[in-house]
């Protein structure tokens, strides 16, 4: 599963490249997983809202 | 205390700050991806090579150096080798190779070179008609790897056309006399190189041949089939 | 032609200049692209005289100008709509304008008359970048940003007077951030990957981003106008798009980045972010169609007048939903992976793709805010399209799909000959020219390319008369 690393050069970014996806799949779970935060967030208000 | 049914989906405001969220993040990790690029693809110098450190972009004074395009076993595909082979695709930094007759480029009359070839190719927008590192026109070849394409060899035709019996010499008398050496009946046109400037067009081609390109153009120059299928047409 | 304009606000009538330009340059896009064409079928045509790549050139920087020009156009007609006020700074807007137009006169004629110098600094400030798509001279480079900036000056003093609706804070945001990646192309050096890492910021982030957020606000703004769409409903759809179009699109960037000199981590981040691009492509394409459904159902069921208000415009509309998703998205994702692109990067394939990724995704939408100015122009409650409406949505639409096709037949041919089979080289690439599917290919091109511009004197035609169609309401 984990493969090793192939690059030149060796960075914080080559370090999350260690096999199939793990740095992109990485890169999509921190963007998306504060979106859950700001959806109860609002939800929230709404509530108080409505 | 009552907890109505409501719809965050269909909320403006929360789509709001997700954009906005999502944007800023992006645009954070970008950068930061950007300087960690940026350290990476600096342009090397001559003590690298002295030292033997292989670098994605390597110094202007490779043009001192033989320069090949070889499978590297730990990339797992072809990088260019300078200076010889270690037999497992890395760089040796020892094998020399006349350029224009000479081998002890400075650091500073190597990146001059560079520096005039980059220019010319920028006035003379070859990117408008080649691809160099595969962006551009496709009207003609690719120049990544040109230095190190087999019709420049000393098997190639290009060198008993010129006249020249170097790489470079041929290479140069080409790029200000296309039209005298057409090999297609697509020509590159006359576009006022100079001798100066085809020197430094040559260094600049040479150079980029150097660069790791991660494997592109895959298996340039070693399809033997190929290129005598092409050249009996 | 002036007397009779019914323009509410000066500013739409300085879009409306905007747009003029704008149908000239589309035009002379054409032409160029056909002289390409040509020269690519009969090598001998005008060689050393304008050669390929002065004409190509030339079709290329006419294409992005005459975009950004319909996109300034476009931001000066719906301000007033939108901010319920005439646009502050109206005054110098038209100065720049003339500015401007008399730059890219310049540049252009430097273009086709000069066309390359010697290796230095004066050229590169003088006569060319030679870097695709942003060759203009540096000088013309500071030019187009003290002209921007004016622009930018003028919107956002506008939006901050007047009302402040979602689209306008989509736009203002979307347009410092084009404006700012422009700076990223004006820089020289001596590194071709750091050259090609910088490049890419302006062509990708212009295409793959703040362009295409562009399109999302002008649609918006289109339903609103054409088919009485609610804006709460379009402004959030315009957020959904906003957020997809940046999450996907700003680090897709990477999908330029796998064979430049650049690390090998840009494999991943490229392969996967830019595969999720098509993705609001095809939310918008749905938005479309589903607005119009249902404003026009609600009408229906309360026995008004269900039609649009505009239907060439309409049209334009439907097919850039369309011809973003198959021009952007499936043609895009077709090479986005590392994995192919190894093979298919830099071939004709790309040319398929950039053809009608540029026509469906901008093309359609620009034209479309065209006839929206038609209709303000004489105050037309109905526009209704004619027979040089369709004529021209039709050929044009038909040519840029056949010269797709035609282009991505070619690219299979030269991927698999060129670049799989004999490795890229010199020869590579001359043989697989040389097929007879790569040539025939070429031909339709040509062929596909005249219909295209048949269809475009259609539309020009159309322009001009449209107006005195019996069929619209006043
Ligand atoms: C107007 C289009 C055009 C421009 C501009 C142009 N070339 Fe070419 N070039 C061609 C064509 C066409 C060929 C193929 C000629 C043949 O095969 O007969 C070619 C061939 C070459 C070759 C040999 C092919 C190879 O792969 O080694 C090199 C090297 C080359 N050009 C370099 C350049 C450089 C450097 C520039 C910019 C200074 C440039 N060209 C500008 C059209 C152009
Ligand atoms: C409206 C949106 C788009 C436009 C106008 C557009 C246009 C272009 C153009 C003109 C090029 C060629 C650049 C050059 O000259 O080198 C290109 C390259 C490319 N595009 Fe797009 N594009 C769009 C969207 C997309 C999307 C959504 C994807 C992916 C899903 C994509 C994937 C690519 C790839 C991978 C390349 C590189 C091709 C190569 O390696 O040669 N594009 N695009
Ligand atoms: C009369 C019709 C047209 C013809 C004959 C034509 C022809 C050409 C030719 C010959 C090239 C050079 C390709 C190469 O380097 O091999 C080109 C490039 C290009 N054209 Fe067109 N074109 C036409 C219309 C259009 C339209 C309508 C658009 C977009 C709206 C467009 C966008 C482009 C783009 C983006 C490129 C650069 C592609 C790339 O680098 O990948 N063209 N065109
Ligand atoms: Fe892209």
């Amino acid at each position: 599963m984990i493969e090793a690393f192939t690059d030149m050069n060796s960075s914080f970014f080559g370090f999350l490249n260690q096999g199939p996806l793990t740095l992109t799949i990485f890169l999509h779970t921190v963007i998306v997983l504060p979106m859950f935060w700001i959806y109860f967030q609002e939800k929230k208000r709404l509530e108080r809202e409505n | 205390m009552s907890r109505k049914k409501v719809s965050v989906w269909s909320d403006n405001r929360f789509w709001q700050r997700s954009a906005t969220w999502v944007t800023g993040f992006a645009s954070i990790l970008l950068i930061w991806l950007t300087f960690d690029t940026m350290g990476q693809i600096t342009m090397g110098n001559q003590k690298d090579i002295d030292n033997h450190i292989a670098k994605k972009v390597p110094s202007a004074t490779v043009i001192n150096y033989k320069v090949e395009y070889n499978m590297n076993q730990f990339r797992g595909h072809e990088v260019p080798v300078i200076g010889g082979d270690d037999g497992k695709g890395n760089s040796l930094f020892k094998v020399k190779e006349k350029f224009f007759g000479r081998d002890d480029y400075s650091q500073k009359e190597a990146d001059a070179l560079l520096h005039l070839g980059k220019l010319a190719s920028q006035a003379k927008n070859c990117m408008d008609c080649h691809t160099l590192l595969g962006n551009g026109a496709y009207y003609a070849p690719d120049l990544t790897k040109a230095w190190l394409d087999p019709a420049w060899g000393k098997d190639g035709p290009l060198q008993s056309m010129t006249g020249k019996n170097t790489k470079e010499e041929a290479m140069a008398e080409f790029l200000q006399n296309p039209g005298k050496y057409p090999t297609h009946a697509r020509m590159m046109p006359n576009l006022g190189i100079t001798p100066k400037e085809a020197k430094g067009l040559v260094a600049f081609l040479k150079h980029m041949a150097t660069i790791d390109t991660n494997g592109f153009p895959r298996g340039f120059g070693k399809i033997k089939e190929g290129v005598v299928y092409a050249k009996s047409k | 032609m002036q007397s009779q304009s019914n323009f509410k606000y000066e500013s739409q009538k300085l879009g409306s200049w905007y747009f003029t330009v704008a149908v000239i340059l589309f035009g002379a896009q054409l032409l160029l692209g056909l002289v390409s064409a040509i020269q690519f079928i009969y090598p001998s045509f005008l060689y050393d005289i304008l050669d390929f790549s002065i004409t190509r050139m030339v079709h290329i920087n006419a294409l992005v100008v005459w975009m950004v020009y319909a996109m300034i156009g476009s931001v000066y007609y719906l301000l007033p709509d939108e901010t319920g006020i005439e646009t502050v700074g109206i005054g110098i807007g038209k100065l720049l304008f003339w500015v401007l137009t008399l730059a890219v006169t310049i540049v252009v004629l430097v273009y086709i008359f000069i066309q390359v110098g010697p290796a230095n600094q004066t050229t590169i400030w003088l006569i060319t970048e030679g870097r695709e798509y942003i060759e203009a001279p540096r000088w013309a480079d500071i030019g187009i940003v003290v002209v921007v900036l004016g622009f930018l000056a003028n919107t956002f003093l506008t939006a901050m007077k007047g009302r402040r609706t979602g689209i306008m804070t989509v736009i203002l945001s979307d347009m410092i951030a084009l404006a700012g990646l422009y700076l990223a192309g004006m820089y020289f050096t001596d590194n071709i990957s750091m050259d090609q890492y910088w490049w890419w910021w302006v062509i990708h982030l212009w295409v793959e981003a703040t362009w295409e957020v562009m399109v999302g606000a002008l649609a918006a703004y289109a339903l609103i106008k054409i088919v009485d769409a609610k804006r709460e409903i379009v402004e959030m759809w315009l957020w959904i798009e906003v957020a997809m179009l940046f999450g996907s699109g700003i680090l897709g960037l990477g999908h330029h980045y796998f064979w430049i000199g650049t690390p090998e981590y840009w494999w991943e981040i490229g392969a996967l972010f830019s595969a999720l691009e098509p993705l609001p492509l095809v939310g918008m394409f749905v938005h479309v169609l589903y607005d119009w459904g249902k404003e026009k159902g609600l009408k229906e069921h309360t026995g008004a007048d269900a039609t649009s208000n505009n239907t060439p415009a309409l049209m334009w509309l439907v097919s850039n939903g369309f011809g973003n998703f198959l021009g952007a998205g499936v043609w895009g994702f077709f090479h986005t992976l590392p994995q192919v692109n190894i093979y298919t990067h830099g071939t004709q394939f790309t040319a398929a793709h950039g053809h009608l990724a540029f026509f469906g995704a901008y093309a359609t939408i620009l034209i479309g805010m065209f006839y929206m100015a038609i209709q303000g122009k004489y105050g037309i409650k109905k526009l209704r399209a004619t027979f040089d409406s369709k004529m021209a949505i039709f050929l044009i639409t038909f040519g840029v799909l056949g010269m797709t096709v035609a282009l991505t037949i070619a690219g299979y041919e030269q991927v698999l000959i060129a670049r799989a089979q004999l490795g890229g080289t010199w020869d590579a690439f001359f043989v697989a020219q040389n097929q007879l599917w790569m040539s025939q290919a070429m031909d339709w091109r040509l062929i596909m390319g005249v219909v295209t511009t048949v269809g475009f004197f259609y539309l020009v035609k159309d322009l001009l008369t449209i107006s005195k169609n019996p069929q619209n309401v006043k």
